[in-house]
């Protein structure tokens, strides 16, 4: 990788606070390359957030040197170096007596833009996280629910464009249910904007879902593995990784998994393939095309076992969440249209789930 | 002669020293105030770090020792606090906004110090990580924060300084106390009675123009955000 | 915020927070270094005031104002005055203020706070001197004292109450506790560090407007201030208000102490 692919540096990065002598990061080299999500994820007071705040140097680095795109940001003055990175913590920190657009506007507004760009900009970032202008340019973060408030945090941070965004726990604060809709609009954004994002977290499922890559941290301020998701979970790299990524793994694995990228069992339509030899199910299609029920299955009687769909872009999570959900040991996987493109026997799935472990 | 009698005869006169009470104490509490926020701001930075020597100790051995010199001076009784400036800066007006100013310092400095630092701690370190520096933090967030705290702090002080004003007219200091003064002296006479009463009554009138003063400044002042 | 309108003197709960005490009579010093401070300001007062004093030629009628006897004597009527209207303010003021903060009294808190708060406003110097058209002497001056404390007392001593936790008094009640005996084994006990502080509150207030009872004939320590603003002696006049803001300062550190102590036992 050359040198401006790497958006940020830590190279050799130590943190001891002061009044004691085990240091809270332990000399960290580690390289975010631009445009990556990489979740930061230990146990408490394993270095985490200490890393993250050390980036824009909340707190100052006791050694070694931080590269932002290219340039050496060790010693350059704090608070100029945070007007150039987005920050987003758990509790929102939305400023009270301030209005919504004015929250949004505060860093652009320090940087010296023309009033009416400011409010532009609030406005399509307001679009941009989901909040309708008109409604909510004008209310106080009180006004607002904890889910909404991080969403203007969220889109405080991205006010003046900064490559970089670091974030602390955004989403720990909130219902569990609102939270899994946050993420899903937070992957959303990323893919208009296409930052480079450093996220703390505690939370593994958040962790997988979110993460490019995933740096496990160990106490002590430790880095334990730098990897992506998938290998963090399947190849843990020493016996406090595997004890902190725990039992659930292999599960949790499941949501990485594409349905695309798995190789899928044959499905006919044809009715005239009724009773053949080879095995593969047969499916009443409608007019449109689209699968309504199971014409003949080689195993079972068909009449009996309802027909459950997934689509192609889910993931083997979802199929096995269908499948559960529709007492169902196969499921057929269809593309946008609804056409089918193959099946997923429940017998496949941890046969295929093995295979792929073994080809690593 | 009965007190409305007296009111009437006399309207000019109460009217001018309810006036000059109303002005000796908003210029006493004007003046006080400006000292007691302008040093709240200067030492409410941040809690020193005990590991390095920095400005923030000295900050705090300010607030504190400042904050425990003025509640004592509280607790002096006002009529002393009078006499003992009488040497040095004499009978008169001086004197009195000299006096009256000290006692009007604590409550505003404990309100504007308590204020400020009880801003949530969130906003602080968001504000930081958004690149705010120091003074800017200070009065662009901390201070607005603060200020309905500070506001009542200004308010509760105003009225107790009505009070304490009154005894200002034993050195000579201008404002309502005269007529009490001049009451007492002449206790027998048909109108010490209605001077004495009406003396004490003003005072309640001033103190219910600056509540309405004050509610007034609250309602522009006070950020609309963070308006209960 | 009315946690914040407490009378002058009453630390506020905040204050008070985050002194962690260490263990060992240095702890004890360290925890409560601010009740240092008016000793110091004390001895150092008097000390000061006492040399000023015997570099002076004190002509026979400052000399006569100055001697121990008349001085103690001034002394014990300022005493007199302050512990007669302190303990009538106690006995009036905190019971009121206990009953005030019963479920069926709460409606009356409003008022009494805003009317407390405004109260303060009103010279303690008028009512006592309206007092005087009443009668000259000890008497009115009590009561005169009294009234002018009750408001202030009985504010702080609802704002205290109010601060008790309340989850406390549901867990009694829940536990089956009468409302009596919450009041007694729960809500009293809790409300003792209020009772304190609203007996120094009334120390302070009446300290300072015993200094005004000369003026209706009651004596007292302001009887020095009266003699010496009418003889027009500079040297007196420094003298009695240095013994009378080191008297206040010193009862309000005694009530400082025996607060912090009985906070301390009650946890």
């Amino acid at each position: 990788m050359s040198e401006t692919e790497n958006m940020i540096v830590l190279e050799a990065v130590e943190k001891v606070y002061p009044g004691s002598t085990a240091p809270a990061v332990e000399r960290l080299d580690m390289t975010i390359p631009k445009g990556e999500i990489v979740m930061l994820i230990g146990p408490s007071g394993c270095g985490k957030t200490t890393t993250l705040k050390m980036v824009n140097r909340l707190i100052e680095p006791t050694s070694g040197r931080i590269i932002l795109d290219g340039e050496d940001v060790t010693d350059v003055n704090g608070d100029l170096l945070r007007r150039k990175i987005g920050y987003v913590i758990q509790q929102g920190g939305l400023f009270p007596h301030f209005s919504i657009a004015d929250n949004i506007g505060v860093v652009p507004k320090m940087l010296g833009w023309d009033k009416n760009k400011i409010r532009e900009r609030a406005d399509e970032l307001l679009h941009l996280v989901g909040l309708e202008p008109s409604t909510y340019r004008d209310r106080y973060p009180r006004q607002l629910s904890g889910g909404q408030q991080q969403r203007v945090g969220v889109a405080r941070a991205l006010a003046a464009d900064p490559p970089v965004m670091l974030m602390d726990e955004p989403f720990g604060a909130i219902d569990p249910i609102t939270r899994d809709r946050l993420q899903d609009e937070f992957l959303e954004i990323q893919r208009t904007v296409g930052k480079t994002i450093c996220f703390v977290t505690h939370d593994l499922q958040e962790a997988v879902k979110l993460g490019d890559r995933i740096a496990v941290f160990a106490t002590g301020g430790r880095l334990a593995q730098y990897d992506d998701p998938d290998t963090v979970l399947t190849h843990p790299a020493d016996d406090f990784v595997s004890d902190f990524v725990g039992g659930g793994a292999a599960v949790r694995r499941l949501s990485l998994l594409e349905l695309s990228r798995l190789e899928l069992h044959p499905v006919e339509t044809d009715v005239a393939a009724v009773g053949n030899q080879n095995g593969t199910p047969v499916a009443e299609v409608d007019g449109a095309g689209r699968p309504v029920s199971w014409r003949h299955l080689p195993d079972r009687d068909a009449a009996g076992t309802a027909l459950v769909t997934v689509p192609l872009s889910g993931t083997v999570y979802d199929a096995v969440d269908v499948m559960l959900d529709g007492s169902a040991s196969l499921v057929a996987v269809v593309d946008d249209e609804g056409l089918p493109q193959g099946v997923l026997h429940w017998n496949d799935l941890v046969a295929g789930l093995k295979t792929r472990e073994r080809e690593r | 002669m009965n007190v409305f009698q007296y009111f009437a005869e006399n309207s000019t006169q109460i009217i001018n020293l309810t006036i000059q009470h109303a002005q000796f104490v908003f210029y006493c509490v004007a003046i006080g105030s400006i000292i007691s926020i302008a040093i709240g701001l200067l030492v409410s930075t941040g809690e020193p770090n005990p590991n390095r020597f920095s400005f923030d100790w000295w900050a705090t051995g300010i607030r504190e020792g400042s904050l425990l010199i003025t509640a004592a001076v509280l607790t002096i009784p006002s009529l002393a606090l009078f006499v003992l400036f009488l040497p040095i800066t004499g009978l008169g007006v001086t004197t009195a906004i000299i006096v009256l100013t000290i006692y009007t310092l604590y409550t505003v400095l404990r309100n504007t110090v308590a204020g400020l630092t009880a801003v949530d701690r969130s906003v602080l370190e968001s504000a930081r990580g958004l690149g705010y520096g120091r003074v800017r933090r200070l009065l662009t967030i901390q201070l607005p924060l603060a200020w309905p705290v500070i506001l009542n702090g200004i308010r509760v002080t105003t009225l107790i300084s009505i009070s304490i004003a009154v005894v200002a007219s034993i050195v000579q200091g201008p404002g309502l106390g005269k007529l009490l003064l001049t009451g007492i002296t002449r206790i027998g006479a048909s109108n010490a009675f209605p001077q004495v009463l009406i003396g004490t009554v003003m005072c309640l009138v001033v103190a219910a123009f600056f509540e309405i003063i004050f509610a007034i400044v609250q309602r522009l002042t006070i950020p609309r955000g963070i308006r209960v | 915020m009315t946690a914040l309108d407490i009378q002058p003197g009453v630390p506020t709960p905040t204050e008070k927070a985050g002194k962690s005490s260490g263990g060992g009579f240095l702890g004890v010093i360290r925890a409560n270094y601010d009740l240092l401070v008016a000793p110091i300001i004390v001895v150092v007062g008097l000390l000061l005031t006492y040399l000023y004093i015997s570099a002076q030629n004190l002509d026979t009628i400052e000399a006569r104002a100055l001697e121990p006897a008349n001085v103690l004597s001034q002394l014990g009527q300022h005493l007199l005055l302050t512990l007669y209207s302190t303990v009538l303010v106690l006995v009036i003021a905190v019971p009121i203020g206990i009953a005030l903060s019963r479920p069926g009294a709460r409606r009356v808190q409003g008022p009494v706070l805003a009317l407390g708060g405004f109260a303060q406003a009103l010279p303690p110097f008028g009512v006592l001197l309206l007092l005087g058209f009443w009668e000259f002497g000890i008497r009115s001056a009590v009561i005169g004292l009294t009234l002018a404390a009750l408001l202030p007392v009985l504010r702080n001593t609802v704002v205290g109450l109010q601060q008790v936790d309340q989850s406390l008094i549901e867990a009694a009640r829940g536990m089956g506790m009468s409302s009596r005996q919450t009041l007694f084994s729960v809500e009293i006990p809790l409300a003792v560090p209020v009772i304190v502080a609203g007996l120094r509150v009334a120390l302070v207030l009446n300290v300072g407007t015993a200094t005004l009872a000369t003026y209706i004939g009651a004596g007292g320590l302001g009887e020095l201030v009266q003699q010496a603003l009418r003889l027009n002696r500079i040297n007196l006049l420094f003298v009695s208000g240095a013994i009378i803001a080191a008297l206040a300062l010193l009862i309000d550190w005694l009530a400082g102490v025996a607060e912090r102590a009985i906070v301390a036992r009650s946890g």
